[in-house]
């Protein structure tokens, strides 16, 4: 069941005396159908935390294991490979390709990734859940921070990830949006039996989350497990 | 293709500027080798049409046509075989009342030899009678006609047009063809001279004299007065506007590559490949030159098509398709700056935090 894991996680960035140690001796285990939720102040090693999981680097030392394969022992291309089929990553910002519509958000994917992505009727649906699919037409400039969000979390839930990593996934979004989100990250942790890890300041999210974990100073804790 | 085609179709503004740009490049450096080409076929259009491989001139005349006379004494101790033939050059104002007065080359020839019998006419009849001549196109684009009496320089013996002759151009001047035997007349010249030069199908041929050398055609023409300075020159201009295409092609993508960098990143973040984002730039790229060249191949069609004879430019389409291949090239060579950028993406860059 278990899909991702950290594993006495440390990273170190600069050397000498500006030498800093961002993430602490880190075990963390993401499971099939759990939504994860990481919430710590800016500076905390949150985002290290999340690229570092989502094999975009390594770390200084301890193993990062994806379904049981050590993401260290990949190529550049597997790793590639690696998140573009199993890994959905979600941004705060720049999510979306600006001179794409909504509709060739998707197609972009379908060139890359031909196989194993949603149908054009579950696309459909999500879109309509998340309330942009009258929006299939339109740039990325011409759409709210909130749709724009809305978009990228389409647009990572498309290829039907293993992992779901987002980072601030909720930033632009009202109370009643986050809600909705909430739902589609928990629905799709259950349903696609997905890993969510959401690294976030938001605490609304919390009511949506499984485990909640605190990050402070590049140590991890976990705070609540449901 | 994909992301480029789409990038080009949303951001039209910014990419007709870059396409303008390009145009106006193209458009210049094919006008600037149409006029090489056109020029250097003015040098050298009476000597191709001729398709000789030698030429045979007297020793101290510097490789000039001008300055060499070969006497009757060497070609006698010679045989002259179908694949020779006789010149005998003298630069000459050709005028008639009421007529644009023409710097021209007399060039005279005998008649039974390959250069008179194979000269292909526009209009008229070959020349026949000693004072007959066969004139180029440019005499009648400049009012001459048929049966019109023509005078050399101060001389009072006029000279009839029998026919027009498209091409026969030699150091930029219309030719006149016209029998050998009026040519030391011309040239005011008394002697034992037989010809300026024998030109030769033959790359071998030689005379058995000590005081004339064969030279190839090419090594001739490059000593034509001005010709290699003129080449060189239109060769140096057509280079560096190369390289300025290459430069202004390598700072837009590279300026347009940098705006983009945090897209790519995210991109490379979500796994799609390096060599997708590279092909997109070289895609767009080559886009942006094709573009641009079919508008300045179309710009450059309708040039040559309004541009009076009298300018001297050539469309040569295989030449200018190098052209236009070379520029292509080019662009795909300005666009390697850019790439380097794109496999250097840090996807981790648009994580923050």
């Amino acid at each position: 069941m278990t899909t991702l894991q950290l594993t006495n996680i440390n990273k170190y960035f600069g050397t000498g005396t500006s030498r800093v140690h961002v993430l602490k001796n880190i075990n963390f285990t993401a499971k099939k159908g759990e939504v994860n939720l990481v919430i710590g102040p800016s500076g905390s090693g949150k985002s290290t935390f999340l690229t570092i999981a989502g094999g975009l680097q390594t770390p200084t030392d301890g193993t990062v294991q994806l379904e049981g394969q050590p993401v260290k022992s990949m190529s550049s291309k597997q790793r590639d490979a690696m998140r573009l089929n199993s890994i959905g990553f979600v941004l705060q910002s720049y999510s979306l390709v600006p001179y794409l519509t909504v509709n060739e958000q998707f197609k972009l994917v379908r060139k890359v990734k031909k196989e194993n992505n949603l149908t054009n009727l579950s696309l459909e649906r999500l879109l309509d859940k998340l309330g942009i699919n009258d929006l299939r037409n339109k740039y990325p400039g011409e759409l709210s921070g909130g749709q724009n969000q809305r978009v990228a979390i389409a647009r990572a839930l498309y290829t039907k990830p293993d992992i779901l990593l987002a980072d601030e996934p909720t930033a632009a979004l009202d109370s009643e949006r986050v809600v909705e989100v909430g739902k589609i990250l928990q629905d799709l942790a259950r349903a696609q039996n997905t890993a969510v890890i959401i690294v976030t300041h938001d605490l609304r999210l919390t009511d949506f989350a499984d485990k909640v974990y605190k990050i402070m100073d590049g140590q991890m804790s976990l705070q609540m497990a449901q | 293709m994909f992301l480029s085609l789409k990038e080009i179709k949303k951001e039209k503004f910014r990419y007709g500027l870059i396409i303008g740009m390009i145009v106006l490049i193209g458009y210049l450096i094919f006008i600037l080798t149409s006029l090489s080409m056109g020029l250097a076929n003015q040098n050298t259009d009476a000597i191709n049409s001729w398709n000789v491989k030698s030429i045979v001139l007297d020793k101290d005349a510097n490789t000039s046509l001008t300055q060499s006379l070969i006497t009757s004494d060497a070609v006698k101790k010679s045989k002259i075989t179908k694949n020779e033939a006789y010149l005998g050059q003298a630069a000459v104002v050709a005028k008639k009342n009421g007529l644009t007065k023409e710097s021209a080359q007399y060039l005279g020839l005998k008649e039974n030899q390959f250069i008179a019998k194979n000269l292909k006419l526009t209009a008229g009849h070959n020349f026949k009678k000693s004072n007959e001549v066969v004139v180029d196109e440019k005499f009648q684009n400049d009012g001459y006609k048929l049966g019109d009496k023509i005078k050399f320089n101060s001389a009072s013996t006029a000279y009839t047009i029998v026919g027009f002759v498209k091409n026969a151009k030699l150091n930029i001047a219309p030719v006149i063809y016209g029998n050998i035997d009026n040519w030391l007349a011309i040239k005011s010249l008394n002697g034992p001279f037989r010809a300026s030069a024998i030109v030769s199908k033959n790359a071998n041929f030689k005379l058995k004299d000590n005081q004339v050398k064969t030279y190839s055609i090419a090594n001739f023409i490059s000593k034509l007065p001005g010709y290699s300075a003129q080449n060189s020159t239109f060769t140096f201009m057509i280079g560096f506007l190369m390289i300025i295409s290459l430069i202004v092609i390598a700072v837009f993508l590279y300026i347009l590559t940098i705006q983009k960098i945090q897209n790519y990143a995210v991109l490379r973040a979500q796994g799609i490949p390096s060599r997708t984002l590279v092909s997109a730039t070289l895609s767009q790229s080559v886009i942006l030159v094709v573009s641009g060249l079919i508008i300045a191949t179309i710009f450059t069609a309708i040039t040559a098509f309004v541009m009076p004879a009298a300018v001297p430019m050539s469309f040569n389409i295989p030449v200018l398709s190098a052209v236009g291949l070379g520029l292509v090239l080019t662009g795909l060579l300005g666009s390697l700056i850019p790439i380097k950028i794109i496999l250097n993406v840090d996807p981790v860059s648009v994580i923050g935090g």
